[in-house]
Parts: structure tokens; sequence; C-alpha cells
């Protein structure tokens, strides 16, 4: 028995400290007036949670992490599907093909940053290409001049973030969705098609429905990794979100508060108000999916 | 064995086109053709990396493939000039990774046993709560973690890297794959072990944990890959500049010096080699990790 508590020890000890007695402290924290270095100044009891409530910079956070999800969820999912459909079929290098659009998932965040950056700059290799392909008056036609800075110009750099991060991740959601189609016995589409049914049917008709349990999962993990974005951003347009805040995020304003105005209870309670965020966001969807998953 | 060509893996094909389906070729051209222009995507920002790293700052914002001239100023930059250098970067990165893996798989290993296994008042209740803290996002954790290491003095001074390998010394995935791992070993071969005369410790060193391996390489590349590449936690705890990661220092450098590409690549290869390296010799438990972190049977 006590081998049983001599075992678990050091992992509860750090687990009751770093993680649950953290959120009690971030909750105290929060009703504070709190700065690094001074400690708690004052109680203001919901004064934080009013202030940010409040203001339009937290808005703007708001406004842009919840773009960010609505649009990246979507199509990183859709993109995620479609690999692993295409992998999942008699092909040949399907093993080659599956690494390599799982590497960038796997790969620094910091690195592929830095190397989208340069890419998507003015002299960058994005806009290179599309000079040599001939794809420049069409560009124009969208009023991008031939050497558009992406992530310089506030109307296309939170989109290129998205596009970023799109591409970085639709291998993860690859190999979820690789993993639940293995669930799905052959028979199955053995009876498909001796009902005659054509590939897009069975496609729509049959693995759609089937991968249900894939797509609650891969929905749940990818609205919480997309409602806490940071790393990206928080390199790209540095702790402002530049440029004009277009890629500030909830975690990058979160941030902010934290280490560049010190004002340690008031990022306290951004910390609790996305954890509402997040919490809510996983409830709405177990009811859009009906209930818990088997698993 | 080895002289045999390569076979392609027979992984539950679901060739589902009826027959006399003629849209089939088709498809299997546009599938191909899809997959290679989305490889493409994957490959060509790498070697552009790789190729400008080469190059000489004039040249690296030119289209030219081939480097003109090819050089090593930028990676001799990186690895003299730049403040850190490449090499410090990459042994405080090395240092907080290893000692990160060793724990989780030391920890995990030791916890997800007694998990499995082992009977004590309130085992159910302690594993609810383990499994809990995966809901409990980082950022929600982020003030009072600063908070608490800096009471203890970690913030400052030589040891910043000790907080956040303390921040990542065990997570509950790493207790959670170990546990299921072990639930799935038949309890015969410790009872046989038992028989043996073997004494509790011996049987969980010599039986129980030869057996897991392929759960303890799973957990290792997870967590390696993890915190190799973890951003969030050393942004927020280290700010002595020799104690840098590589993910830091890039960051670092990427505001210093906007436009000193080659160096930015040298530093950001460096970066993603050993994560490649690992990749191509274990690809299976990189699949495996993030494969039963999600959707198990």
């Amino acid at each position: 028995m006590l081998a049983g508590y001599a075992l678990i020890a050091i992992p509860i000890f750090l687990f009751l400290v770093l993680q649950i007695g953290a959120i009690f402290y971030a909750l105290f924290i929060s009703f504070w007036n709190w700065t690094i270095g001074g400690g708690g100044v004052e109680t203001v009891a919901l004064a934080n949670y009013e202030r940010i409530l409040g203001d339009r910079i937290f808005h703007r956070a708001i406004y842009n992490t919840l773009t960010y999800t609505a649009v990246v969820v979507p199509l990183q999912m859709a993109l995620g599907l479609l690999l692993a459909v295409i992998v999942n079929a008699k092909i040949r290098g399907q093993t080659f093909f599956r690494g390599a659009f799982y590497f960038p998932a796997i790969a620094s965040s910091a690195a592929i940053t830095v190397l989208f950056i340069f890419i998507m700059s003015p002299n960058g290799f994005f806009n290179g290409v599309r000079e040599i392909l001939g794809l420049n008056p069409l560009f124009e036609f969208l009023e991008f001049g031939p050497r558009h800075s992406w992530l310089g110009n506030q109307r296309t750099a939170w989109g290129s973030i998205m596009a970023l991060n799109i591409w970085t991740t639709s291998g993860t959601m690859m190999l979820f969705y690789l993993a639940s189609l293995q669930t799905i016995s052959r028979e199955v589409y053995e009876a498909a098609a001796l009902d005659g049914a054509s590939a897009w049917q069975t496609f729509w008709r049959v693995t759609f429905p089937l991968l249900k349990p894939g797509h609650y999962f891969v929905a749940t993990v990818s609205v919480i990794g997309a409602l806490q974005v940071f790393d990206q951003a928080y390199i790209a347009g540095g702790s402002n979100g530049d440029p004009n805040y277009s890629t500030m995020s909830i975690v990058l304003y979160l941030y902010n508060a934290a280490f560049q105005q010190f004002r340690l209870g008031y990022a306290a309670a951004v910390g609790i108000i996305l954890f509402l965020i997040i919490f809510s966001a996983t409830l709405i969807q177990r009811r859009l999916f009906g209930g818990a998953p088997s698993w | 064995m080895t002289a045999t060509p390569a076979p392609i893996r027979p992984t539950t094909p679901i060739d589902v086109a009826p027959v006399g389906d003629r849209g089939k070729v088709w498809r299997r051209r546009i599938a191909y053709g899809f997959l290679i222009a989305y490889a493409l995507l994957m490959f060509v920002p790498f070697a552009w990396m790789v190729i400008t790293s080469f190059k000489t700052q004039v040249d690296a914002v030119q289209m030219t493939f081939i480097p003109d001239p090819v050089t090593l100023q930028g990676w001799q930059n990186a690895l003299t000039t730049l403040n850190p250098n490449i090499v410090r970067l990459f042994i405080n990165s090395a240092i907080i990774a290893g000692t990160v893996t060793v724990t989780n798989v030391v920890l995990g290993s030791m916890a997800g046993y007694a998990f499995a296994r082992l009977r004590f008042p309130g085992r159910e209740a302690l594993f609810i709560l383990v499994l809990g803290t995966m809901m409990i996002p980082d950022q929600l954790r982020m003030v009072p973690v600063y908070q608490l290491m800096r009471q203890f003095g970690l913030t400052v001074g030589p040891l910043q890297y000790v907080a956040v390998i303390l921040v990542l010394a065990i997570a509950a995935i790493s207790v959670f794959l170990l546990r299921q791992y072990f639930l799935s070993i038949p309890r015969d071969l410790e009872e046989a072990a038992k028989i043996d005369g073997a004494g509790f410790f011996t049987t969980f060193w010599r039986v129980m944990l030869p057996l897991a391996t392929p759960a303890i390489a799973a957990v290792a590349i997870l967590q390696f890959q993890g915190s190799w590449n973890g951003f969030f936690w050393p942004l927020i705890l280290i700010s002595d500049r020799s104690q840098y990661t590589l993910p830091l220092g890039l960051s670092f450098f990427r505001q210093q010096f906007q436009t000193q590409y080659p160096e930015l690549m040298a530093v950001s290869i460096s970066a993603t080699i050993p994560i490649l390296v690992l990749y191509l010799f274990f690809q299976r438990y990189f699949v495996e990790g993030i494969a039963a972190s999600g959707v198990k049977g």
C-alpha cells in the first residue's frame, strides 16, 4: 500500500502545486491589483474583470481569436480529412506521404514562423514565385502590389498567420483521422460496393457519418488549440500584435498584460476568462456531437 | 530479408471503387497530383531555408535557387558573433529537453505502474485528478506559476532553466499512456516472477519495464519533441540570455536582426535538425504517441 503512494508521490505533488494549486492561486490573484515585485497592492474585487471586458484592445483580441478559430478549424479539419482519405487508400509511397505531411507539425513552431516571415516578406519567396508563375495580374486585381508585405500589412497579417497554422497542423489532423478511419470495418465498404454505391456516395453516406467520433475529437482538439494561438502571433507581430493590433490574440493580450505592463492581477483575470471560454466551447461541442463519445 | 525490395505496406486497404467504375483511373491521377503538389508545399519551404543559409545577405532576398556565391558566412556568424551563439542555444535546449524526457519516463512509469497494478485507498480519485490536469490550459497557469517560481528565486540567477524543467517534469499524458500500457500486460507474467522469488522492485525493473518499451519510447519521443520545440514556458521563465533555448533565441534574433536571413535560417535549421533525425528513425513512435493521445478504439 505504501509502495503505491511512494511511486506516485512526486507527480501528485507537482500536479497539486503547479496545476490544481495554480488555478486557485490565479483566481486569488485576479481579485487583486497585483504587480511583479510589489505583490498584492490592494484588493479590487471584480474591477480587473470589469476593466478587461471594457477594454477595446481586449475586444480586438476576442474578435481576432474568434475569427481565427472560425476560419482555421473547418479548413484544418477538411484538409486533414482529405489527406487522411487519400493516404489511407491503396497508393504507392503511402508511408512517405504520411511522413512528409506530418513533419511540419512536429518541427519547432519558432523555426517555422521565422521561415514563414522570411518567405512572406516583401522580397521573399512567395512574392518571387507568383511573379515567375505570372500570377501578378490576379494579385494586382485583388489590390496586392508586387512587393506586398504580407505580415507587415494589417489587411493580410492575421490571414497569413491563419494560413501558416493550417499548413503546419493539417498533418496532425490527418493522423487523427487516419486512426479514426482504421476503426471502420471493411465489411461496411464491401456492403456499400455490393449495393452499387459510387465512391462519392460511399464517402458521404458511409465513411463521413461513421467518422463521427473522429470528427468530435478532431474538432475539440482543434478548437482548443485555435483559442490558444500565441507562438506564431508573438514571433511575427511582437507582444503588441503589430501591425495595429491585427495579430493580437487573447493569449498575447494576457502575456502583454503580465510581462510588458507587469499587471499580474489583471493578467490572471484574463487567464480565468480564457479558461471559461475554452471550457464553454468544449461543452457546446459535446452537445453538438450528442454526448460523450464511447472512448 | 535484406535482399528483397521494400514491400508496399498493405495497411488496411480501402478500395471502395465498385466494379466497372470508369472514373477510377482519373480519380487516381487527381489523387497523385494532389499528393505530390501538397508534398512540394511541405518540402519547398524547408529547401529554401537550407539554400538561404548558404547565401550572402544581398543574395538572400533574390530568387536565386543556387546561392551565388555559396558562402558559409551565415553559419559562421551564427556560431561566433550571435550572442548567445548556436552552440550555447543548442546545449541549453538539449539540457532542458533531455532532462524533461528522463523525468517523464521515470516518474511516468512509476506512477503509471502504481495506477495500473497497485492497490491503495484513493487510487481512482487521484488518477482522475491526474487526468483532470489535462483540461487546464497552460495560459491560465502562466501568472501563478511565474509568481511561484519567482518566490522560489528561480526566475533570476543561473537556475532559470530549472524552473522550466520543474513545470514540464511530468505530464498527465505520460502517466496515462504508461498506465494504459501496463494494464494491457497479462498479470501471469508478474505472478510467474513472484513465484520465482522476485521481489516487488525486481518485478518492476526486470519484468514490467522491459515489456513496456514501446510505451516508454512513445512517451520519450512525445516529451522530447514537445520540450525541444517548447516556446511558451521558456519565454516566460527564462530572462537571462545565456540560458535561452533555440526557439527563444530565434524569436530574439528575429526582433534584433530583422533582415539577417542567412543567420536566421542557420539557427532555424539547428532547431529543426534534431527533430528531423529522430523523426526519420522513430517515425512509428511519433505517430503512436499522437494517435494514442487521441482516438482509441
